[in-house]
């Protein structure tokens, strides 16, 4: 505590200092989690949070020079278990001003493409999407070189320099050392973008973007990526029962991702977001009807210690962990925002096996203080991959306190 | 006979055009003072029983060719920026450092209308008639009905009046799109009797809430920034503002 008042009066000092600044927000949380008893696998326990996120940017006499921190220092106490620290540096990175010509070194949250609920391109962050609560993601370490023209801007980045002689199991998915690069350009109401990335293992994925700005209440975004090499869930061969988890992260072949949505915000503050993605590094059709097979034989089992069956079954819920369940997906999210308020439903829909995430969440904004109520509840048919999660549903209470 | 007429009329109409032109000019010097300029704004909200409902800052580089830079200064909005280059805007939202294209009807979303806090200039955007002279609060005032010249303004259509003698804004009626009546505004002086600057714009209003929003302008310098802040890329860099 007396820590957390210390970092407080340097950021208050810090804030008077000319063209510096200085932010945080006090958040305390309660997150709600009901087991699915159709489940494999255990839910996680319901949990409360206690976290202070404090924000600074302070610039060197020397101008062209600065340096930017965005501290996490926060504590979970799970039900039924420990409290476990939060504490973590979301940013730490300095910079250079050369005016057109910008550098960073450090760890820092470079967010990518035009997606909402799906971003096939965001190479660096890689941020979890569709989440309850909107939160600072941790950033990643890297360096970034970027030139800002008129009309475009170029991005270099080499992402997680430190771990170029971990091995792969140590570098799967926005662990992977990777250089990435991005051109940007903007036409009238259209906004263009190239990527490229070339991972230690994945190697070469290139992808491309538009978001345009169909009219005063229309915007349509587009994105694609193609991938020479992916880290994906895949199931170690060997017999129906084994002594260790068969589902490993590994380094499959060539797949591909795109996105396509469309936004329309009305006059009276509300708004529809449509967006169809398919994702390639997730599991295929044929690889859940297999999951399914396996399910079945392995609550068939008959001779084996029943715990060792049980644990063999709570490993088939190790694929669920992937950013999308099945390679198709729907999201439809509508939105009111009166006054304070904001008020958003919207569905996730898989048109494969018509399972579903139905999520209600209501925010009040004022001065300082934001709270934040979200529902989810996840469906649909009995062998529908939402249906066999190990939560059926989730919900969370926040309160914020910004100063 | 006829060809005469018609050069005489378009001669005419060339005149207005200029007359207006030369009005909204003098009275955007009143909110400006400067091509390019640095502003520092406060916004407060009041309830209709006069209480006060919000409070926000902002920080405003509003610089030539319609291209304005807003930084949103709150504790509830800090690291949140609105970039606008003519008809087409961007929003940086702190946690992701994500820049996001936006429509025109996105960037009313939220507490205050951007353009409201961005727009500092008639003169680049609207065009019009002098209707006639008017009374405002017995002062001796210019009734200008002006339509916009593009369409990236919030306002399509403005009822401005201006003081006679010195053209100082005084008030105006403010209307979106749909040519409904969406906030009358009135504008508060430095010297009310011999006003050099306007130092408060005052709306209310008309379509939903009947809120008054005190839009005050804390200190106005003339400030050219870099091209590259221009880039919607460039939202997610913090550079050092003076």
């Amino acid at each position: 505590m007396r820590l957390l008042a210390l970092m407080l009066a340097s950021l208050s000092s810090g804030a008077a200092l000319a063209g510096d600044s200085a932010s945080g927000e006090l958040r305390v949380r309660w997150d709600a989690r009901e087991a699915n008893t159709a489940s494999l696998a255990p839910a996680t326990p319901s949990s409360a949070s206690l976290e202070a996120e404090l924000r600074g940017t302070w610039h060197a006499p020397v101008k062209a020079l600065s340096a930017s921190a965005n501290v996490l220092l926060g504590a979970e106490h799970p039900e039924g278990g420990a409290t476990r620290s939060l504490t973590r540096a979301n940013e730490l990175y300095g910079s250079a001003d050369f005016g057109s010509w910008q550098m960073s070194a450090g760890k820092k949250i470079v967010g990518w493409d035009v997606g909402c609920g799906f971003r096939p391109n965001d190479f660096v962050q890689q941020e979890e999407r569709r989440t309850l609560l909107t939160v600072t993601p941790e950033g990643r370490p890297l360096l970034q070189l970027e030139h800002f023209g008129a009309e475009d801007a170029a991005s270099l980045l080499w992402v997680n320099p430190q771990r170029t002689q971990d091995d792969d199991d140590a570098q799967r998915g926005a662990r992977e050392s990777a250089l990435a690069a991005r051109w940007y350009r903007r036409s009238g109401a259209l906004d263009g973008y190239l990527f490229g990335r070339w991972g230690q293992h994945t190697h070469a994925s290139l992808g491309a973007a538009v978001a345009w700005v169909a009219g005063d209440e229309l915007e349509l975004h587009a994105s694609a990526r193609v991938l020479q090499r992916h880290d994906g869930w895949a199931m170690r061969s060997g017999p129906l029962l084994t002594s260790a988890n068969p589902w490993q992260q590994a380094a499959l072949g060539g797949t591909g991702q795109w996105l396509l949505g469309a936004s329309w915000t009305g006059q009276r503050q509300q708004s529809l977001l449509v967006e169809f993605w398919h994702d390639g590094t997730t599991l295929s059709d044929d690889d859940w009807d297999g999951w399914h097979t396996r399910n079945a034989a392995l609550a068939a089992l008959v001779g084996p210690p029943p715990r060792a069956i049980a644990g063999n079954l709570a490993w088939q819920a190790t694929p669920f962990l992937s950013s999308s369940l099945r390679r198709d997906n729907l999201f439809v999210r509508a939105a009111w925002q009166p006054e304070h308020w904001l008020l958003s439903l919207d569905a996730l829909v898989t048109p494969a096996d018509r399972g579903h995430a139905i999520t209600a969440a209501v925010q009040w904004q004022g001065d300082r203080l934001k709270l934040n109520a979200a529902l989810r509840v996840y469906g649909g048919p009995a062998d529908a991959l939402m249906s066999r999660l190990p939560q059926r549903r989730v919900g969370v209470i926040a309160a914020t306190w910004a100063f | 006979m006829k060809t005469w007429m018609l050069m005489l009329a378009l001669l005419a109409s060339a005149a207005h055009a200029d007359e207006v032109a030369q009005l909204l000019k003098a009275a955007d010097a009143y909110r400006t003072g400067a091509e390019n300029l640095q502003v520092e704004t406060q916004v407060s909200v009041l309830n209709r029983d006069g209480s006060p409902d919000k409070e926000r800052r902002y920080t405003v580089f509003a610089q030539a060719q319609h291209k304005s830079l807003v930084l949103m200064r709150s504790p509830a909005e800090a690291g949140q920026k609105v970039l606008m280059l003519g008809d087409d805007f961007w929003l940086l939202m702190p946690g992701s450092q994500r820049p996001l294209r936006i429509t025109p009807s996105q960037k009313l979303l939220g507490d205050a209308s951007t353009g409201d806090i961005a727009t500092m200039s008639w003169s680049e955007d609207y065009a019009g008639t002098v209707v006639g002279e008017d009374k405002c609060d017995a002062q001796p005032c210019l009734h200008l009905s002006l339509n916009a010249t593009r369409k990236g303004v919030s306002y399509q259509r403005i009822e401005l009046w201006l003081g006679k003698a010195r053209h100082e804004p005084i008030k105006a009626d403010l209307y979106v799109q749909s040519d409904k009546l969406a906030k009358q505004a009135r504008f508060v002086f430095d010297k009310p009797a011999a006003p050099t600057t306007v130092t408060e714009m005052v709306l209310l209003d008309q379509l939903s809430n009947h809120k008054e929003t005190r839009v005050r302008y804390v200190s106005r310098s003339p400030k050219a920034v870099p091209e590259a802040w221009l880039n919607p890329m460039f939202l997610a860099r913090n550079p050092a503002l003076d």
